[in-house]
C-alpha cells in the first residue's frame, strides 16, 4: 500500500487485506461519499419533470434488479432467463397482500419498508427453490429451467384468479412522516426509496464480494470441480448465489409495485428478463459497477431512441414505420455490437478510465 | 437634439418590444395520444395513429378551430404499462387538457391516474371493466361485452334449428379478451337464449384442429371471438380445411364464425383468405366496402394524406379518426360556449354529448353518446359478413337489449 493514503499510482498491495479494502486511498473514499451526498441532494435544489423522475426511479429498480443478475450470472456464471418472474415474485407478494387485506391496509401503506423486505425474503425463497437444479445441472440446461421459471410464472399470474389474472392490481398511496405521500411528491419520495435501497444493497454486495461466500462463487464459476477440490460446494453455493439474486429481485419488484401503483404481468415478462439481461451484458458482467451502468445506458438509449423515432417520423412522415422501428432494432444492436467488441461492458471503459485517471500525469 | 435623441432610441425600443411580442398568438391545444406502434398489436396501432394524425392536420387546415389549432403528440408506447406511464407523465406535463389512450392493460393501469388528475380519456380499448369506477374514461363504441352479448342476441333471434343455439367463445387469455365471458353468463342467466357450451382461451398455437374437433363433438353450431385477427384467422384456416365452416348462417351440422371488433376488417380476409368467407362481425364502425358519405370522407382523408390502400381501407384508420372526432368536438362545443378548453369542461362537454346534444360523426352507424351513467359513446351496431373477399353489412344497425340487463 501507498504511503501516501490520499494519493497513490499503481497497484501496490503489502497483505491481503489491503487488497481486499473497498477505498483504496482517502480521495478514493472522498469522492464516493461526495457523490452520494450529490445524489441525495440534487433533488433539493431542481426539479425533473415527472416523466424525468420516473425513469430515473425506473432505472434505478433496474440497478437493483441487475445487481441481484449479476451474482448470479456475473460472479457465480449461471445463465438466468428467467429474472423478471423474480422481480415479479417480489411485486406480486405486495400485491397479494392487497389483494386480500385491501390496498390501502396499513400493512401495506405504512409499513412499506417491511413489505419491501419481505418480498425480498419471498423473492430468495423462490430463487432457492428455481436454484436446486443447480445442485445437478450446468450451462445452458440450467437456463432452460430458468425459462421454465419464468413460463411458468406467467402461465400462473394469467390464469389465477387471486392476483387479478394478470390484470392491474392496484396499491394503495403510501404514508411517510408527514402523511400520505401524493402525486406532487410522488417520484421523489420513491427516487429517495430507491436509492437507500440501491446504495446498501450496493455495499452489500461489495461486503459480500470480500467474504468466504463471495470468493467461493468466483470460484465455482472459474472451475466448480477445483472449487470441491478446495472444499466449497458448487451446488449449495449456486443455490445460495439463486436465493440472494432472488432477494434482490424481490426487492426490486416491491418497488416497482409502489413506484406504479400497481402490478400487472406485463411488466415481468421473459422480454423483461432478456431487457435485465441485456442491462447486465451491456453494464458489464461480473462487476459491481456494471449492474449500474447497464441499466442506465439501456435506459438513456430508450429515451434517446424514442426521441430519435419521433423526429425521424417528423421529417420522414411517410416512413412513420420505419421509425417506430428503430426502438427494437436500436436495443438489438446494441447487444451484438457489445458482444462483438466490448464483451467486458461498459466497466471496462469505467476500469480503462479510472487506471488513466490514477496514473496521471505518469503513463505507467 | 438630445431630446430628439432619447425620443428616437424611446420609440426603438417600443418598436423591438413590439416586434419580439409579435403578432398575438394564436391558441395551440395540446393534446396527446400514446399507443402501439411498434410490438404486439401494432399492425392496428399503425392506422390508429395515422387516422389520428389525419384528423387533427385536416382540422388545422380547415382552420375548423379558427385561429385556434390543436397539436397532438402522438407517442409509442410499444404496448408496454410501464412506457405508457411514462408518456402519460410527460403528456401532464405539457398539461393536456384531455388523453387518447390505447390497450385494455394501460388503461386499467392508469385508470387511478385518470381520476387522480381528471383528466377526460378516450381509449381505443372497449373493455366494460375500464369504465367501472371511473368518471373520466369514456369508449368510443358500445364495449367488447355489448357486442359479444349482441352477436349472441343475433344467433338468438335468426336460429331455426330447434331448442338452444350452442355457442362457444373464442377469447384471447386476458382483460380484454376475458372480459365479456361474464357479462355473457349473465345475459343467458337472463333470460337470452343461447346455450354457451364452452369458454376457449387461446394460446399461441399454430393450429387447432382439435380445438375445432372438440367444439364439433359437443355440438356447437356458432363460435363468438373475442380477440385479434391472426388467432381468428389460424381457426378459420383450420376449420375451412375441415371442412366445418358454415356456408350459411346456423348451416346444420357446420360452424358459423362470429368476432367482435378487433377480430375483423380487411386485415382478417389478409390473413384468412378464402376461410374468411361468411365470416360475421360486429362493430359500430362504417366500412369502406359498404360506400356512404363518412366512407368517401374517409377515403378522401386518407387520399389527401398520402395514405396506401391499406390504411384507407382499415377500420382502426375509422377508429382513430372517430376519436379524433369526438376530441375535436368535444373542444369545438367547448369554445363555441366561449369556455377555457381545460379538462373540466371537456369531462363536462363529454358528459353532455347526449339527446338533442349527441354527436354524429360520419364514420360510425350511429350517434355518439355519453352521460354521468353512459360511458360507451356509439351503442349501435352494425352486422358485417365477408362474401367475396369483401364485407357486407347484413340489415340493419342494431342494440343489444340484453346488455341493459346486465349492467
Amino acid at each position: 500500500m501507498s504511503a501516501n493514503r490520499w494519493l497513490a499510482t499503481g497497484n501496490f498491495f503489502t497483505s491481503y487485506r489491503e487488497e481486499q479494502r473497498i477505498f483504496f486511498t482517502h480521495l478514493d473514499r472522498l469522492i464516493f461519499a461526495a457523490f452520494i451526498v450529490l445524489l441525495f441532494a440534487w433533488p433539493l435544489f431542481f426539479e425533473l419533470s415527472n416523466k424525468y423522475m420516473l425513469v430515473i426511479n425506473h432505472t434505478l429498480i433496474a440497478v437493483v434488479a441487475v445487481m441481484g443478475l449479476n451474482i448470479v450470472t456475473g460472479y457465480a456464471g449461471l445463465i438466468s432467463i428467467g429474472h423478471a418472474a423474480f422481480v415479479g415474485i417480489g411485486a406480486y407478494t405486495v400485491a397479494g397482500l392487497a389483494t386480500t387485506l385491501g390496498d390501502s391496509h396499513k400493512l401495506i401503506t405504512h409499513a412499506w419498508p417491511l413489505m419491501i423486505v419481505l418480498s425480498g425474503c419471498m423473492g430468495a425463497l423462490f430463487g432457492a427453490f428455481v436454484g436446486l437444479p443447480a445442485l445437478r445441472l450446468k450451462h445452458l440446461y440450467l437456463a432452460i429451467a430458468t425459462l421454465s421459471f419464468q413460463m411458468i410464472f406467467e402461465w400462473t399470474i394469467h390464469f389465477m384468479r387471486f392476483f387479478n389474472q394478470g390484470q392491474t392490481i392496484y396499491i394503495g398511496r403510501v404514508h411517510w412522516l408527514t402523511g400520505e405521500v401524493g402525486r406532487s411528491s410522488h417520484y421523489v419520495f420513491w427516487y429517495y426509496a430507491s436509492l437507500v435501497v440501491v446504495v446498501i444493497t450496493g455495499f452489500g454486495i461489495r461486503n459480500l464480494m470480500r467474504t468466504r461466500f463471495g470468493r467461493s462463487l468466483i470460484a465455482v464459476r472459474d472451475n466448480d470441480r477445483a472449487a470441491d477440490a478446495m472444499g466449497m460446494h458448487p451446488g449449495l453455493t449456486k443455490v445460495y448465489a439463486f436465493a440472494l439474486a432472488g432477494f434482490m429481485a424481490g426487492l426490486a419488484g416491491a418497488l416497482h409495485a409502489y413506484l406504479y401503483r400497481g402490478v400487472g404481468i406485463e411488466s415481468f415478462t421473459l422480454h423483461h428478463s432478456i431487457t435485465y439481461l441485456a442491462m447486465a451484458i451491456v453494464g458489464g458482467l461480473g462487476t459491481l459497477h456494471g449492474a449500474f451502468w447497464g441499466p442506465v445506458a439501456i435506459e438513456f438509449l430508450d429515451i434517446q431512441v424514442e426521441h430519435l423515432s419521433a423526429w425521424a417520423a417528423q421529417i420522414f412522415p411517410a416512413q412513420g414505420n420505419l421509425a417506430t422501428a428503430l426502438r427494437p432494432f436500436s436495443f438489438g444492436l446494441v447487444i451484438v455490437l457489445f458482444l462483438m467488441f466490448e464483451p467486458r461492458g461498459i466497466a471496462n471503459w469505467w476500469r480503462i478510465a479510472r487506471s488513466y485517471v490514477k496514473l496521471w500525469p505518469f503513463r505507467y | 437634439m438630445r431630446h430628439v435623441k432619447i425620443f428616437l432610441i424611446g420609440v426603438a425600443v417600443v418598436c423591438l418590444l413590439f416586434a419580439a411580442a409579435g403578432p398575438s398568438r394564436a391558441e395551440v391545444i395540446k393534446i396527446a395520444l400514446s399507443l402501439a406502434m411498434s410490438g404486439p398489436t401494432s399492425d392496428a396501432g399503425q392506422p390508429y395513429a395515422k387516422g389520428v394524425e389525419d384528423f387533427f392536420k385536416y382540422v388545422n387546415e380547415e382552420k375548423l378551430l379558427g385561429k385556434a389549432t390543436i397539436d397532438c403528440t402522438i407517442r409509442d408506447d410499444q404496448y408496454k404499462n410501464d412506457v405508457t406511464k411514462r408518456n402519460f407523465e410527460e403528456f401532464l406535463d405539457m398539461n393536456i387538457p384531455i388523453y387518447l389512450n390505447y390497450s385494455t392493460g394501460s388503461t386499467l393501469a392508469l385508470k387511478r391516474d385518470f381520476e387522480e388528475e381528471k383528466i377526460p380519456t378516450i381509449p381505443a380499448s372497449f373493455h366494460r371493466g375500464n369504465v367501472e369506477d371511473s368518471n373520466y374514461i369514456f369508449l368510443p363504441i358500445a364495449s367488447y361485452s355489448e357486442q359479444c352479448i349482441g352477436l349472441a342476441e343475433y344467433v338468438a333471434r335468426n336460429f331455426d334449428g330447434g331448442a338452444k343455439a350452442k355457442v362457444a367463445l373464442y377469447i384471447h387469455p386476458s382483460a380484454f379478451g376475458r372480459g365479456p365471458v361474464a357479462d355473457l353468463e349473465k345475459a343467458i342467466a337472463a333470460g337470452l337464449n343461447i346455450e354457451l357450451v364452452e369458454t376457449v382461451e387461446h394460446g399461441t398455437d399454430l393450429d387447432s384442429t382439435a380445438t375445432l374437433q372438440r367444439l364439433m363433438s359437443k355440438g356447437v353450431q356458432f363460435v363468438i371471438s373475442q380477440t385479434v385477427q391472426s388467432p381468428v384467422a389460424t381457426f378459420l384456416n383450420d376449420a375451412e380445411r375441415l371442412g366445418i365452416i358454415a356456408q350459411t348462417f346456423g348451416e346444420k351440422g357446420k360452424i358459423t364464425f362470429m368476432g367482435a371488433h378487433y377480430t375483423g376488417g380487411i386485415d382478417l380476409i389478409a390473413l384468412a383468405g378464402s376461410a374468411a368467407e361468411n365470416f360475421y362481425w360486429t362493430t359500430s364502425y362504417r366500412l369502406t366496402s359498404v360506400p356512404g358519405v363518412g366512407t368517401e370522407a374517409q377515403l378522401a382523408l386518407a387520399k389527401r394524406y398520402g395514405r396506401d390502400d391499406q390504411t384507407a381501407n382499415s377500420h382502426n384508420y375509422t377508429n382513430g379518426i372517430m376519436v379524433a372526432q369526438v376530441a375535436f368536438e368535444a373542444i369545438r362545443r367547448c369554445k363555441a360556449k366561449g369556455n377555457p378548453v381545460n379538462r373540466a369542461n371537456l369531462t363536462a362537454e363529454l358528459n353532455q354529448m347526449n339527446g338533442l346534444n349527441a354527436f354524429y360523426p360520419v364514420t360510425t352507424v350511429g350517434p355518439v353518446t355519453y352521460s354521468a351513467t353512459d360511458r360507451a359513446g356509439v351503442d349501435d351496431l352494425q352486422l358485417y359478413r365477408v362474401q367475396d373477399g369483401e364485407w357486407h353489412a347484413v340489415d340493419a344497425p342494431f342494440r343489444s337489449e340484453f346488455m341493459r340487463k346486465v349492467e
